[in-house]
């Protein structure tokens, strides 16, 4: 067993392992590499790119959705204020085409109450015209159908029959 | 344990069979458990992959902790494969040790140190050959040598060997150390009877999970040590 403390003293120095060692050494090696080694850091390598890629990717979609949020709150608060806007602008013009369509209205109402003031006072002053004009042509009718009474021989008689009596009358009393 | 060992010669080149059927055997039992782990990849890992996963992790956190930077990915794989292959050494031999006529033919190929010295140098060999790849020889030299201070000359080139002997060694004496007791514990089983067993079987039971933990460690500080100096030769001092 001492003999091997003394490296190599007992039977020689067996160069043969060393040179047995070394190539099978380097066949492993090469064995390893074309059998597993390649194939493994090839997928290690893939996986490590495939990794940052997808790490990329996600950064990238995470701020564009956080820009997307942003810019949804924006509209959001845009559209809001239009809407308030919107309202505010209605109300004020249904106050406007309120106060138009009321002063309108009186407007009309005002023309309406005079024109139809103005019609009666019309009316009646052709009213009271026509009913002077039918009384003096009522008169004259009137006149006329006594003086053509007159003209009648009867009533002439009569006439002159009550006159006279009434002359007779007045000239025996006296 | 080490009673003989059997020596093949090949070429003029000398072979420890126990080394190489146990190296092969590791070498076997890695490449099986990660290509049974690498199977049916797919984009969101489940089970097997998750622990091939995490083990490629873990090792690439050894090494960028020490090399960081573009610099250090390509030391990734060897740095997977060393750990893994020291991990599976160091286990190896506390579940399963064939010793047949007194001759070990299977245990754990980081008991023997030729087997930590042998990875020992690749690594270091590794780190210089890098070390002049990145600073050209003369910028590798002073990098090396003469930075921060030349008068430190001598001990950085003592430090060289230094580096390679400890690195070697560490693994090999906790692992080895470990077999040792093993087989000793084993022996006081062995020796009278049943009550010894009795007595040795929860002595056994502890050291080998004890051993477990040590050669968990002892893979994660060879490999964190190996990428320390591949570090100090590519990094500027």
């Amino acid at each position: 067993m001492l003999s091997h403390f003394v490296v190599g003293a007992a039977s020689g120095l067996y160069i043969g392992d060393l040179l047995f060692y070394l190539v099978s050494f380097i066949l492993l090696l090469l064995l390893i590499k074309h059998f597993a080694w390649g194939p493994v850091t090839k997928m290690m390598e893939n996986r490590a790119t495939k990794i940052s890629n997808d790490l990329d990717y996600a950064e990238d979609s995470r701020t564009k959705a956080s820009s997307l949020q942003a810019q949804r709150q924006k509209e959001l608060d845009n559209s809001q204020q239009e809407a308030t806007g919107i309202v505010n602008d209605a109300r004020q013009n249904g106050e406007k085409q309120r106060q138009t369509i009321l002063s309108t209205a009186q407007d009309e109402a005002g023309t309406l109450k005079s024109n139809a003031q103005k019609d009666i006072a019309q009316e009646r002053e052709d009213a009271l015209k026509s009913a002077q004009n039918d009384v003096a042509a009522l008169s004259i009718e009137i006149a006329s159908k006594i003086i053509q009474k007159e003209l009648k021989a009867d009533d002439q008689k009569a006439l002159i029959d009550s006159y006279i009596e009434g002359l007779g009358k007045q000239n025996g009393a006296r | 344990m080490n009673e003989e060992t059997y020596v093949v010669k090949f070429l003029g080149i000398p072979f420890n069979i126990t080394n190489v059927i146990s190296g092969l055997a590791a070498f076997a039992i890695v490449f099986c458990l990660v290509y049974f782990l690498s199977r049916n990849l797919a984009m969101k890992p489940t089970g097997k992959q998750n622990v091939l996963e995490w083990i490629i992790d873990f090792t690439n956190g050894i090494v960028s902790s020490n090399i960081p930077g573009e610099q250090g990915k390509r030391f990734n794989l060897f740095a997977f494969v060393l750990f893994l292959f020291i991990f599976v050494s160091n286990q190896m031999g506390l579940a399963i040790q064939i010793i047949v006529g007194g001759t070990t033919y299977l245990k754990s190929p980081t008991s023997d140190p030729m087997v930590t010295m042998s990875l020992a140098l690749m690594v270091l060999l590794l780190a210089h050959f890098f070390g002049v790849q990145r600073f050209g020889v003369k910028g590798y030299l002073v990098n090396s040598y003469l930075r921060p201070v030349s008068f430190m000359l001598p001990i950085e080139l003592l430090e060289e060997f230094t580096n390679f002997l400890t690195l070697s060694f560490r693994l090999y004496g906790n692992i080895f150390a470990g077999e040792v007791l093993l087989t000793l514990v084993g022996s006081v089983a062995k020796s009278h009877g049943l009550i010894t067993t009795v007595v040795a079987l929860p002595l056994e039971m502890v050291w080998q999970g004890f051993s477990v933990f040590i050669g968990s460690i002892q893979a994660y500080v060879f490999v964190t040590l190996s990428m320390v100096y591949i570090s100090q030769k590519v990094e500027k001092e």
